[in-house]
């Protein structure tokens, strides 16, 4: 399987084939054997050249994974290689409405728009609020209100889309 | 001295959730005594009711309607024959009205009289006692200076370096630091001449600059019978927005006499407003070994494991034993700390994302053990962070012979300590203690936000450059069993293997993505 992965500012080429054990991968230049083993339900132990590693991989959305590993929180989006294609003339295109989602599960205290509405690159849309905070959502850029997905008190998980700017 | 009234305690309402309510549990059952906790909707399944006694809901999950409800809990107590109301830290544990209730209906209130706490409450007010009992304060006031030669007379009577600052400024808007006299002139034209342009007010007043300033706290006790002791100090300078995250005890920088001299002081202020039950006097001390008081938290501070754990003493015990009309050993005050402890926030937040609060639930949680290893903790795995609550779930304290261990110690327990499906400041935690004015002892309040900002630490920064393939390895591996899974029907190979691909067919609808 070959695919195309992303973290930070790093993007790799990435080369994984099944072995008995777990998987041979190679990342850009780099070759690995990996064991695999189960570790509880949601944990796994790999075995790299000798390095034990216990990580969790939690699926945040299609193609974008949050990996828990002695490094901390990472997240690593994947995709394969023509989906990687049609992805760079998209963006190449300017893409199109800007979907903003939750990044974290609140209530929506305030809703400082409404649709039809031109907005400006920072401005404020709504105001979210969890655990004694409240966080301003702003547009990330500037455009028309095309959507809200939200109204005024209702409670939202993570990734639920809010609002999206054409 | 108004005595209020003290009998035995059988029965402890506690008015508080999380951690503390399970910390405020623990000592109650250690003394044979039922423990009782309220809960909100959101909390009926929480570690404090699994663990108490008794359990009563106080309403639905937004604390204004539940943990905040002081009437309501004190009437809950009468109504079920507790003896005491144990308020844990935040919500009503610094509420007056709620104390003076309690009282009212002959329920004891675990801490301090309410007009302690009324006393402390007001900066202001606090500050002056403060000054008339002889305590340090950070010399200076919002006394306007009116010209140049009023600004030198104070700045004399404080001692360089002070700060000048706007009366109805903030921001560091006309705010200027004066080293010295030669300096004064100059940035008092400046100060004042900001002050108007921003403000369209330009009165200034000096204050003396604190160098370097550490917070250092003093764990105090009082009982009913005129003993007010010191169990000495805490350093919690590691802080993001004044508030704390890393704490320990000793201070690296506090030794016997400065100790002593912080204790009497402390013991001091207490004594000034009638202290009594478990307090903290919290101090700035700058780089001359000068202190000076801030404020007093008439309340059981998050960080009082690492003074159980250097001096000995259960302090929720203590609060009980004193709240019953007990009396303290007064020999309690001349211990000196024994080994080093630390203590580290565990945070529903990302500490490299803004610290945005990370509510969800705990798809796993497994807590460090072994040698040393305290955990203070109110969630369980499998349990939701409800959205409506403060975001720390737990406390992960350490207990090394010295400094140095102390510090390693923490760095095998969080290596050991796994929390899933929420972020933790796990990552900048394990930064901090490998840093080298860390490990040296070079803290100050403002080094958690200025190593922040400058970069020093942040996501990724000190990593194994080895290790920098991990997490695409481990998400490719995910995102190809992922795929095998939801493209192929179940294998029939060995029986343990089907099983674990039904688990992953499941968990593949969401969540956790494996075979």
């Amino acid at each position: 399987m070959e695919l195309i992965v992303r973290h930070r500012d790093r993007e790799e080429s990435l080369q994984l084939e099944r072995t008995e054990s777990g998987y041979r991968i190679s990342v850009g230049d780099n070759d690995y054997e990996v064991d695999v083993a189960r570790a509880g339900e949601v944990t796994r132990s790999l075995v790299i050249q000798g390095r034990q590693h216990e990580v969790a991989v939690r699926r945040q959305k299609e193609g974008v994974y949050a990996v828990n590993s002695e490094l901390g929180v990472d997240e690593v989006e994947l995709m394969d290689p023509l989906t990687h294609l049609a992805r760079l003339a998209h963006e190449a295109s300017g893409g199109g409405a800007q979907q903003v989602t939750a990044y974290m599960p609140g209530r929506v205290v305030e809703v400082l728009v409404a649709e039809g509405d031109e907005v400006a690159a920072g401005q404020g849309i709504l105001v979210l609020e969890a655990m004694k905070m409240k966080n301003e959502i702003q547009a990330e850029a500037s455009g028309v209100v095309s959507k809200l997905h939200v109204a005024q008190d209702q409670t939202v998980e993570g990734g639920d889309p809010l609002f999206e700017i054409a | 001295m108004n005595q209020p009234e003290t009998r035995e305690i059988k029965k402890v309402l506690v008015a508080n959730r999380g951690e503390i309510a399970v910390r405020v549990l623990r000592g109650c059952r250690e003394l044979g005594i039922r423990g009782a906790v309220v809960y909100s909707d959101a909390d009926r399944a929480g570690l404090p009711v699994l663990l108490a006694d008794e359990a009563y809901r106080i309403g639905p999950a937004p604390s204004s309607e539940s943990y905040l409800r002081g009437e309501a809990i004190v009437d809950l107590a009468v109504e079920i024959g507790a003896d005491a109301i144990h308020p844990g830290y935040g919500f009503l544990s610094e509420n007056a009205g709620f104390a003076r209730y309690a009282a009212q209906r002959g329920v004891i209130f675990i801490g301090p009289p309410a007009s302690a706490i009324d006393a402390m409450g007001s900066k202001i007010e606090s500050r002056r006692i403060m000054i008339d009992a002889g305590v340090a304060v950070v010399p200076g006031g919002r006394d306007p200076v009116s010209d140049e030669a009023a600004a030198a007379v104070a700045a004399d009577e404080i001692g360089y370096p002070v700060l000048l600052k706007a009366s109805a400024g903030g921001g560091g808007k006309g705010m200027r630091l004066v080293g010295s006299a030669a300096e004064l002139s100059a940035a008092f034209r400046e100060a004042r001449s900001e002050a108007m342009s921003s403000f369209g007010d330009d009165t200034v007043y000096v204050e003396k600059f604190v160098e370097e300033p550490r917070h250092i706290e003093i764990q105090v006790l009082a009982d009913h019978h005129g003993h007010t002791v010191s169990l000495g100090e805490r350093e919690c300078s590691i802080q993001r927005r004044h508030q704390k995250v890393i704490e320990e005890a000793p201070s690296p920088v506090v030794d016997v006499d400065l100790r002593r001299r912080m204790g009497e002081a402390a013991v001091k202020a207490a004594q000034a407003v009638g202290y009594t039950n478990a307090g903290t006097v919290e101090f700035l001390l700058d780089r001359h070994g000068e202190f000076y008081f801030l404020e007093m938290n008439t309340r059981l501070q998050v960080e009082h494991p690492i003074t159980e754990l250097v001096t000995g003493v259960d302090l929720v015990i203590q609060q009980i034993r004193v709240a019953q009309g007990e009396a303290i050993d007064p020999g309690l005050g001349e211990r000196q700390p024994q080994g080093h402890a630390i203590e580290v926030r565990l945070y529903a937040e990302d500490p490299f994302n803004n610290f945005v609060p990370s509510p969800g639930r705990i798809d796993l949680l497994r807590l460090p053990e072994g040698p040393g290893v305290r955990n203070d903790c109110g969630v369980v795995s499998g349990g939701e962070v409800p959205i409506y609550y403060d975001p720390m779930l737990a406390k992960l304290i350490v207990w090394g012979s010295d400094r140095g261990h102390a510090i390693t110690r923490m760095e095998r327990a969080l290596s050991e300590l796994r929390i899933e499906g929420i972020r933790t400041p796990v990552a900048l935690y394990q930064q901090i203690l490998r840093d080298d004015d860390f490990r040296a002892g070079r803290l100050d309040i403002g080094m958690l936000e200025r190593k922040l900002a400058s970069g020093d630490w942040a996501a990724g920064h000190g990593e194994d450059p080895e290790l920098a393939d991990l997490p695409l390895i481990a998400a490719a591996i995910a995102h190809a069993e992922r795929q095998e899974v939801v493209t192929s029907q179940p294998v029939v190979e060995g029986g343990q293997r089907s099983h674990w691909k039904t688990v992953a067919r499941r968990e593949a609808l969401g969540g956790y993505s494996w075979s």
